[in-house]
C-alpha cells in the first residue's frame, strides 16, 4: 500500500473533527473524498501534509511503510507526498523560480544528489509551465502575489508537475474555476496517472471528477468514512446529496 | 551639497537645498549596537530626501533610530523606508518624526517602519510622528511590528523546502527592498549566519 490510514482521530483547538478515518491508497488508483463542508476534508488534508495547529489524538498513517506522523512537512515532500492547496499562500518577494528551485534542490540534497545546474533546471521550469499552460513571464513573479484564483491553482499543478509526487492531494483545487482552468487542472492530474501514482481528490463537486476519472469514491461525513464505493455514488450524491448517507 | 549616495554610517545631520536629492542608506548588522540620529532640513524648494535603514539584531544588541525629516520649504518630498529583525534579546527603538512648516505647501512626506521579531525576548518599540503645519501635504506612515507568517513557511515547507531555509527566504524577502545594491550577497550570507546562531 502506497498510504494506509488507521482509525485516525484529529482535534483542532481541543474540537475533534476527524473521528476515526479508515482509508487506504494502492499505488496508481485515484480516489475522491466527497462530503458536505464541516466534514473534515480539508483537516484530512492538512494532517497528511503536517500542517501544525492539528493534534493527532489516536490512530496512526504509514506512507510507502513508513510512519508518515513522525515526519516533518519537508520530509513528506521529499517521500513523495504533494498538497494542492485550497487557499495558495502569497509569498512577497520570493519568486517563482527561486521558490521551485529551492524546494527541487532540497529534496535532491536530502537524497544526497547535488544540486541541479540552473540551465537544466530552467529548461524543465518551462516545459512544466508551458504543459500547465502559465506565460513564461510567470516565471519571475512573486509567488501568488496578484494571481487571480484561476492562475494560483494553475502554479499548484505547476508545482504539481515539476514536484513529480508518488501521492497527491488536491484541496478542493476545483472550486472556483472555469471550465477552461478545469480542465487544465484535470489534464495536469491526468498526465501524472501512472501504475505507480496514485492522487486524492478533495472536492464537494462533481465536475472535476468527469474530467478525472477517481477508481474509488468517498464519502466524509462528521469526521468518518461512511461509504465507500466506485463511480456511481458521484451520480447519486448528484441527484440526493449527502443526506442519504 | 550634490547629488548621490551617502553609505552608512552617515553623519547625523543634513541641510538639502533647493533641487538637491539627498540618498541615505543604512546598514546595522548583528552583534552592532547603534544610537543613530539623522536628521535632515529640506530648506529649498523641491528639495528631496530618501532615507532607506535595515537592522538585523539577533544577539543582544541596542539599536536605537531617531529620524527627524523637517520640511521647511514647498513642493519637497522625502521618503523614508526602515525595516529590520530582531531576534535574541535585541532592543530596537525606532522614533520617527516628520515635521512640515507652514510655508511648506505640496509637501510629499512617506515613512515606513516594518519589523519582525523573532524571539520571545526581543523588543521593538517603533514611535512614528507627524507634525503638519501645513494644508496641502500628502503625508503617510505606516508602522508595524510582526512576526515571521507561518502560512508562508508551511506552504514553503510543504514543498520541501526545510524549516530552516524558508526562515532565510522569507527574512531576505522582508529585507530585500531596503538592502543596498550590490550587498544582496554579503546580506545572504549574514542573514544565514544569523539564523545558525
Amino acid at each position: 500500500m502506497l498510504l494506509e490510514i488507521h482509525n485516525l482521530h484529529a482535534t483542532v483547538s481541543d474540537k475533534e473533527i476527524l473521528k476515526g478515518i479508515d482509508l487506504e491508497i494502492a499505488p496508481g488508483t485515484v480516489h475522491a473524498i466527497m462530503g458536505p463542508n464541516g466534514a473534515g476534508k480539508s483537516t484530512l488534508a492538512a494532517v497528511l501534509t503536517g500542517k501544525p495547529g492539528y493534534e493527532i489524538t489516536e490512530g496512526s498513517i504509514r506512507f510507502q511503510g513508513q510512519d508518515l506522523l513522525a515526519m516533518s512537512p519537508e520530509e513528506r515532500a521529499w517521500a513523495g507526498l504533494f498538497l494542492s492547496f485550497q487557499y495558495p499562500i502569497e509569498i512577497p518577494g520570493v519568486t517563482i523560480t527561486a521558490f521551485m528551485k529551492a524546494a527541487v534542490n532540497a529534496k535532491r540534497k536530502a537524497q544526497g544528489l547535488p544540486e541541479m545546474k540552473t540551465a537544466d533546471f530552467l529548461k524543465l521550469m518551462k516545459e512544466k509551465m508551458a504543459f500547465v499552460q502559465m506565460k513564461p513571464e510567470f516565471a519571475k513573479r512573486e509567488v501568488n502575489v496578484g494571481f487571480s484564483g484561476g492562475e494560483k491553482k494553475r502554479n499548484e499543478i505547476f508545482q504539481m508537475a515539476l514536484l513529480d509526487p508518488s501521492l497527491s492531494i488536491l484541496d478542493e483545487t476545483d472550486s472556483g474555476l472555469d471550465v477552461d482552468a478545469l480542465k487544465i487542472v484535470a489534464d495536469g492530474v491526468n498526465a501524472l496517472r501512472s501504475p505507480e501514482k496514485s492522487a486524492i481528490i478533495v472536492t464537494h463537486y462533481h465536475k472535476l471528477l468527469e474530467y478525472v476519472q477517481p477508481q474509488f469514491v468517498h464519502v466524509l461525513k462528521a469526521g468518518r468514512i461512511v461509504k465507500t464505493g466506485g463511480r456511481e455514488l458521484i451520480d447519486a450524491i448528484e441527484s440526493k446529496g449527502f443526506d442519504q448517507f | 551639497m550634490g547629488h548621490g549616495k551617502y553609505i552608512a554610517p552617515p553623519k547625523g545631520k543634513y541641510q538639502v537645498q533647493a533641487g538637491e536629492v539627498l540618498e541615505l542608506q543604512f546598514v546595522v548588522l548583528p552583534g552592532e549596537s547603534r544610537n543613530q540620529d539623522l536628521s535632515i532640513d529640506l530648506t529649498g524648494p523641491g528639495a528631496q530626501a530618501h532615507v532607506k535603514a535595515l537592522y538585523l539584531s539577533t544577539y543582544q544588541e541596542k539599536v536605537n533610530l531617531n529620524f527627524v525629516v523637517h520640511h521647511q520649504a514647498p513642493g519637497c518630498k522625502s521618503t523614508q523606508l526602515i525595516k529590520g529583525i530582531a531576534g535574541g534579546s535585541a532592543q530596537v527603538q525606532f522614533h520617527g518624526t516628520i515635521v512640515v512648516a507652514p510655508d511648506a505647501q505640496q509637501t510629499e512626506a512617506y515613512q515606513e517602519n516594518h519589523n519582525i521579531v523573532l524571539s520571545e525576548s526581543a523588543k521593538v518599540d517603533t514611535q512614528p510622528q507627524l507634525e503638519i503645519y501645513a494644508d496641502d501635504v500628502k503625508c503617510s506612515h505606516g508602522a508595524t511590528v510582526g512576526r515571521l507568517n507561518e502560512d508562508e513557511s508551511f506552504y514553503m515547507r510543504s514543498r520541501g523546502i526545510p524549516e530552516q531555509e524558508a526562515k532565510i527566504l522569507q527574512m531576505l524577502s522582508f529585507l530585500s527592498p531596503v538592502i543596498p545594491q550590490g550587498r544582496e550577497e554579503e546580506l545572504e550570507k549574514v542573514v544565514r549566519a544569523a539564523t545558525r546562531s
